[in-house]
């Protein structure tokens, strides 16, 4: 008797098992056919055209042979813009903290003393982010004119947005047992927040200011080629005079900047962990 | 010293939690409470601290009820009541003597004290605080680095660095071995004497409650079941106390 009905339940078992692997055929092909529509249209809408490659290699060979060697002669002439890439990530990294901190903490939903508060600060830190740096630097240039001050300004702006969400996800994810316990002592809102929070969260939000820095002597590079002072702008006015031996020595210049960068904010988030 | 009457609390969901509780507790007195997971016994505590406000009922805390007050009010009340939980909650890159100091905050709001600092004169004290808990060896040590047992008695400082009259403890010994659970309740029995403190202490560890507690109180179902001195504490009654959970 369980026998005749063991025979009908495995054959319905295998039955379910085709049926199970007929739809994952399907799912994976349909999944197939997705990545590679994904993947031909954005090759479409670039214009993408290899070809173009092998007929410009001889330009691009001309233009490294005109690059070469680097002109090592306009070093010093290079040094001020390089310190003034760097001053510039510089103030928009340190007013960016400035600025991204208290926003932080009236975004963090944990420690925010009020809702209004929470989606205004939310709202700035999107604003601020969504923009980005380079439309910020041009809004900048049009205020207060060339140089490099619209560049700090522009990175401290963009900062906000990008520090304040971060910092604000730090916040969010700090251990809140010493503040409830803090909170219960009478101290505070104040107290509470550089006695509890601060100590708590200050090693990673150094670690992503350096990250941060890092990141800005990057743009700052991008910066001076809409008028915003640094090695940018230099570079962008060799090109226009075909310097190119200029451009190649300022390319080693960034190069060197943008990997001491790199290590030190490395080794200084290293030394924070 | 520390008086409930009536105190209940009914979440929205219409769920009871806590239902018409008297309790006492007199100075230099140490009361347990005893009861099944869910009883209602860390729900007492955060309406005495008033973390929760209860639905009824009022909190006397050195003849100030706290039940009514709001904002400074009920933070300058709350100076007088310090509560230390299963986990020692310190601020673990703070040093030692630092945390301790900490729980004085409350009484000074100063420049200093806002920017993260602390008044020399409660540094100071908190040496004294913390030869009370045994541990003035590990004054500048980093929170981070102490045992369980120690960072309990850590918080057990920084609760008398508060200077409270009551001391709430919910389940303090829950994570601790048994040697160092000793060690904290010797120490919260030896304080409540020595410095006058009603202590009432949440323990879920019967033979913790009957060696060290003057009283015992049961809680079932959100309401008192007994409120005996220990020497009158049965085999009975804890067995009703506890199989009422599994019922």
């Amino acid at each position: 008797m369980s026998a005749e009905l063991a025979q009908p339940q495995g054959r319905l078992l295998k039955q379910a098992r085709g049926w199970g692997r007929a739809v994952a055929m399907a799912g994976r092909t349909v999944g197939l056919v997705l990545v590679l529509f994904v993947v031909v249209q954005s090759l479409i809408v670039v214009q993408a055209r290899p070809q173009d490659l092998v007929t410009g290699a001889r330009g691009m060979a001309d233009i490294i042979r005109r690059a070469t060697p680097p002109d090592f002669s306009k070093l010093p002439d290079v040094l001020w813009p390089a310190l003034e890439t760097v001053d510039i990530a510089i103030f928009g990294t340190i007013a960016g903290v400035i600025m991204a901190l208290p926003l932080a903490v009236l975004a963090a939903a944990n420690v925010t003393p009020s809702r209004a508060f929470y989606y205004l600060a939310r709202g700035t830190i999107g604003f601020t982010r969504a923009v980005p740096d380079l439309v910020w630097a041009l809004f900048f240039v049009t205020a207060v004119g060339l140089g490099p001050f619209p560049g700090g300004l522009a990175l401290a702006v963009h900062s906000i947005g990008m520090l304040g969400r971060l910092f604000a996800e730090t916040i969010e994810q700090m251990d809140m047992a010493p503040v409830d316990a803090l909170s219960l002592t009478g101290a505070r809102r104040i107290q509470i927040f550089t006695h509890g929070i601060v100590p708590g969260v200050l090693p990673a939000l150094l670690g992503i200011s350096l990250y941060r820095l890092d990141e800005n002597i990057r743009s700052s590079l991008v910066l001076g080629f809409v008028g915003a002072g640094g090695i940018g702008f230099q570079m962008m006015t060799a090109m226009n005079l075909f310097q190119y031996r200029e451009v190649s020595l300022l390319l080693i210049v960034i190069f060197v900047l943008v990997l001491g960068a790199e290590r030190l904010s490395a080794v200084l988030r290293e030394k924070l962990a | 010293m520390l008086r409930v009457s009536g105190l209940s609390l009914c979440y929205p969901n219409g769920k009871e939690a806590l239902r018409d509780f008297d309790l006492t507790v007199e100075a230099g007195e140490l009361v347990a409470v005893l009861g099944g997971n869910g009883c209602g016994k860390t729900t007492l505590l955060r309406c005495i601290a008033r973390t929760l406000a209860p639905s009824a009922g009022e909190v006397w805390v050195n003849g100030t009820d706290l039940t009514h007050l709001a904002g400074d009010g009920l933070r300058r009340a709350r100076l007088e009541l310090a509560m230390i939980s299963q986990h020692a909650s310190l601020v673990r890159r703070a040093s030692v003597l630092s945390n301790v100091a900490m729980g004085s905050l409350g009484r000074h709001f100063t420049f200093r004290t806002a920017l993260g600092g602390l008044p020399e004169s409660e540094l100071r004290a908190a040496h004294g605080h913390l030869a009370q808990v045994g541990l003035e060896g590990l004054a500048a040590q980093r929170a981070s680095t102490l045992s369980g047992g120690q960072a309990q008695r850590v918080a057990i400082a920084r609760a008398l660095a508060q200077r409270p009259r009551v001391l709430l403890a919910d389940e303090p010994v829950a994570s601790l071995d048994p040697e160092a659970a000793e060690e904290i309740m010797r120490l919260l029995s030896r304080l409540a004497a020595a410095e006058n403190l009603a202590v009432l202490c949440v323990l879920h560890q019967v033979e913790l409650a009957c060696s060290y507690a003057g009283r015992v109180v049961g809680m079932r179902d959100g309401r008192m079941a007994f409120d005996l001195p220990r020497a009158e504490l049965s085999r009975e009654l804890l067995r009703h106390l506890y199989l009422s959970e599994a019922a």
